[in-house]
């Protein structure tokens, strides 16, 4: 009878601390398959559930993991990084923190927090736990770049993968397809409507040179008759207005270009290239 | 995990998580069961939290006279109801509730109903708050609109002049130099017989003029509307900061 209660007790007590962990098993496999499906909200739902019942804080990091990529999947990126922070605190291992910081660091980069994501990555690169990981650091560098708009430091980052990179060939491509305001604007400054036309807005660029000829045509003969007043007065809230107006346009017109160029390679970025993105 | 217990813990640990839309889905999960008074209590206010006044105020229509949250929740009902801008549900405040007889003074204040006299209306009141309302009453009442007329006659008198009297100052010099020179212009290229240069100066001053005065109009309904946001704004936010006249609950103490 002794042993029997013994067997018994040891069943039951096996099945206190088996069975919850099972069960806390199970829940995590109902909050995978939902996020498998796509359900984020549902998953969320069901990984704070875990998380609430998880008191030995098993599922901890995994579950704030999970949470934070269906957040990010939403866009809902503030709430992304509080949950891969929560994540990097539960992590154990230097390889579940690696993971865990390049998703914040992802994170950055999606929302345009690009100067963020840089001193991150900064950071990561002087830690010595990350010494094998320098490659990837370049590869997400590169990426903070892109969406900063920098092409030109995108390549170089890239081509410290690889001279061959396919996003070195990429960036190098954007950067000289794209224009120089400077250039434009100088242009302007010399012949005005230059710069438009420099940017291949061809009939703004002529406008703009015929409002400055007349308006410096009448300013000039005003000022030769004699008509001093005249002469200031048209020359200032006319020809400089639209000199004025020139410039500001050339640099407008260099600007939209360039988003044009960037939205472009970005687009092609998330549906046409095929590699790790953020 | 999905016993009613443990939901109503969880369902707990999201509302004061802040996750009210996860939080009433839980809750209302166990609506049905025995506490369901507080679970009713709780999603309404956790509707209230994400700005659904509507589902807010039916549940806490739902709670019973005999419980214990009630009076709570009468008062959160005729907070949503104000916050829907039913001010005339107010009216209706049988319970004779002193923060709904607070709310409904701002409804008079918020609305363009007849304001009653004001003695009556800052009886509820007592300090701080009755100097408040006080001065609001005093904007309502007396708000310190600008003339579309007097701004149109200033502006026909002296270009920008109307510009100047909606307190538009940089406009209203802006306005004056530049009509006067282009009519200046105009007249001394007429008078050196410039007569092409002279209509297009003239035109132009014109143009300004005319531009000007309907400006000046249109300057001062910008002033007056201005005056009315600035008021509501000003009453909105005092109410919140008075937490709508209504305790707060610790619920995640």
């Amino acid at each position: 009878m002794n042993s029997v209660n013994k067997i018994v007790f040891i069943i039951l007590l096996t099945a206190k601390v088996i069975l919850p962990q099972g069960q806390l098993g199970d829940q995590f496999n109902k909050a995978k398959e939902l996020y498998s499906k796509g359900e984020y909200f549902n998953t969320i739902t069901e990984l704070k559930r875990l998380i609430f019942f998880d008191r030995d804080k098993r599922y901890a990091y995994i579950s704030n993991e999970l949470i934070g990529e269906c957040y990010k999947m939403g866009a809902k990126f503030t709430d992304a990084l509080n949950y891969f922070t929560r994540a990097e605190m539960s992590a154990t291992s230097s390889e579940d923190i690696y993971k865990c910081r390049i998703n914040i660091i992802k994170i950055n980069i999606l929302r345009r927090t690009t100067g963020r994501a840089i001193s991150l990555l900064d950071i990561l690169e002087k830690d010595s736990r990350f010494n094998g990981k320098r490659e990837e650091i370049d590869y997400w560098r590169g990426w903070a770049y892109i969406f900063a708009d920098d092409w030109d430091k995108a390549a170089i980052q890239f081509s410290k993968i690889s001279p061959d990179h396919e996003l070195k060939k990429m960036c190098d491509s954007i950067d000289n397809e794209r224009y120089s305001v400077t250039k434009a604007k100088l242009l302007s400054y010399f012949i005005p409507g230059a710069g438009q036309v420099y940017t291949g807005h061809y009939l703004s660029g002529l406008l703009s040179l015929g409002w400055n000829i007349l308006w410096g045509y009448t300013t000039v003969t005003a000022f030769q008759a004699g008509r001093i007043f005249d002469g200031v007065v048209v020359g200032e809230l006319l020809w400089f207005r639209f000199y004025n107006g020139n410039n500001q346009n050339a640099e407008k017109f260099t600007i939209e270009r360039n988003r044009e160029i960037s939205n472009g390679a970005l687009s092609y970025l998330q549906n046409g290239y095929r590699g790790e993105k953020p | 995990m999905y016993s009613t217990e443990s939901r109503r813990l969880f369902a707990d640990y999201l509302y004061c998580q802040k996750d009210y839309l996860r939080a009433i889905d839980e809750y209302q999960e166990i609506a049905g069961t025995a506490g369901s008074d507080t679970i009713n209590f709780k999603i309404g206010l956790a509707y209230l939290k994400i700005g659904k006044y509507e589902p807010a105020g039916l549940s806490f229509i739902k709670i019973k006279e005999n419980s214990y949250y009630y009076s709570n929740a009468r008062l959160e009902f005729f907070k949503t109801q104000f916050l829907l801008s039913n001010y005339d549900t107010l009216e209706r405040n049988g319970d004779n509730l002193l923060p709904v007889k607070q709310l409904n003074v701002f409804s008079y204040l918020l609305d363009y109903k007849t304001l009653p006299v004001k003695n009556k209306l800052l009886s509820i009141f007592e300090g701080e708050d009755r100097r408040a309302v006080s001065d609001f009453y005093e904007r309502k009442l007396n708000p310190p609109y600008k003339s579309e007329l007097t701004a149109i006659i200033l502006s026909t008198l002296i270009p920008g002049a109307g510009k100047i009297y909606t307190e538009e100052y940089s406009d209203g010099i802006i306005a004056f130099i530049v009509t006067g020179i282009m009519g200046y212009i105009s007249y001394t290229d007429f008078k050196a017989d410039h007569k092409l240069r002279g209509w297009v100066f003239a035109g132009l001053s014109t143009f300004f003029y005319a531009g000007n005065i309907y400006g000046s109009a249109a300057s001062a309904q910008i002033f007056n509307a201005k005056v009315n946001f600035k008021l509501s704004t000003d009453m909105k936010l005092f109410i919140e900061n008075k937490d709508y006249f209504i305790p707060d609950y610790e619920f995640c103490k």
